[in-house]
């Protein structure tokens, strides 16, 4: 679809600025940019927990998405697609600097029979009567404080959607890892989201 | 089932990551076992909670300053790619310099072997009026020596 001279790009939708885009308008890919570089750059912010590397990466996402544009065929939405990119970015970047594998107190807890010894009922509400804002706020925290391989599982599988086995294959790890890691991640969540509420009553 | 296999199975089935028949299994269980009612409820709150919460946070730089870095970086690819056919030739013509110049090397060792040989040659036949020689050869130091009078 050919771009027109003038476009109304804010009020277009997502596929109308794809298509636009591909045929090489970088005024509707500046505005999917725009739309969307808060959620892009908030995954990166998640994976890294570093600012200046999350927004160099987000920006490396949205160049490789340009240059790949031709290959999205809307499978997915574009939102999909995009955080795909920019989350194998953060994968790349995070290998190289070879934390992953470091071994944290985290990882060490849950080879020595952490998912055993650590699972008492999760509190069914641990974060009742907070205010939303408040609550992702905590909630970003307490990822802050997981290990990188714990986030990493958390983000591919909470926010990615993506199944054991697909994480298995994108981080390198076998599926049990994926599941454990997985498990231990969400009883440690549990744990510091309690903590915030116990604060709160105090 | 171990206790922590239980565990991981219980995520699994929280997950919708199990076979018709496992899913199957893990109910029954749900429906005799208080506890591990429990743990499937903890799990599922918990997901839930990180699942609708994913922490809402924002470029830190103004839209201009952060679409200028972007479409810097696009123009930047772009013009590489421009000049790709252009390098892809020189390339090619890097590598045809020396190729060149290592077979006119082999050429000329080859011509001045030749002649060498030929010099050799001559100079044994005019030797061999005139002259002795006696050959030692060592077979253990793997040496021959050749002495010419």
């Amino acid at each position: 679809m050919p771009a027109p001279l003038k476009y109304d790009y804010p009020s277009a939708s997502d596929e109308e600025l794809v298509k636009w885009s591909q045929c090489g308008d970088t005024e509707a890919f500046e505005q999917l940019i725009f739309r969307h570089r808060d959620k892009i750059f908030a995954r990166a912010m998640i994976m890294m927990r570093n600012e200046d590397q999350a927004l160099e990466l987000s920006q490396e996402a949205w160049v490789k998405a340009w240059q790949r544009l031709v290959q999205f065929q809307g499978d997915s939405s574009y939102t999909t697609w995009m955080t795909r990119i920019v989350i194998n970015l953060c994968l790349d970047q995070l290998r190289r600097q070879k934390r992953v594998r470091v071994e944290s107190i985290d990882e060490l807890e849950e080879e020595s029979g952490g998912v055993e010894r650590l699972m008492p009922i999760i509190d069914s509400n641990p974060t009742a009567g907070m205010e939303q804002v408040e609550l992702r706020r905590r909630i970003d925290e307490a990822l802050g404080q997981l290990s990188e391989a714990h986030r990493t599982v958390v983000v591919l599988h909470e926010f990615e959607g993506l199944e054991y086995r697909e994480i298995a294959k994108r981080v390198g790890i076998s599926m049990g890892t994926v599941m454990s890691r997985l498990f231990y991640a969400r009883r440690r969540l549990a744990t510091l989201l309690s903590g915030i509420k116990r604060e709160r009553s105090e | 089932m171990k206790t922590s296999d239980l565990k991981l199975e219980l995520q699994a089935y929280v997950d919708g990551e199990l076979s018709p028949d496992r899913h199957h299994r893990v109910e029954s269980l749900l429906a005799s076992d208080s506890q591990a009612r429990e743990w499937v409820e903890g799990l599922r709150q918990i997901s839930l909670l990180v699942r609708t919460n994913e922490p809402d946070l924002k470029v830190p730089t103004s839209r201009e300053f952060y679409w200028s870095q972007i479409k810097r970086q696009m123009d930047q690819a772009r013009a590489s790619n421009e000049i790709r056919p252009v390098s892809t030739a020189l390339n090619w013509f890097r590598w045809l310099v020396p190729a060149v110049g290592v077979a006119a090397v082999m050429v000329v060792v080859s011509i001045r072997s030749d002649r060498d040989e030929a010099l050799l040659a001559s100079t044994f036949d005019s030797m061999q009026t005139d002259s002795s020689a006696v050959v030692f050869r060592s077979e253990s130091d793997g040496v021959t020596i050749h002495w010419i009078d």
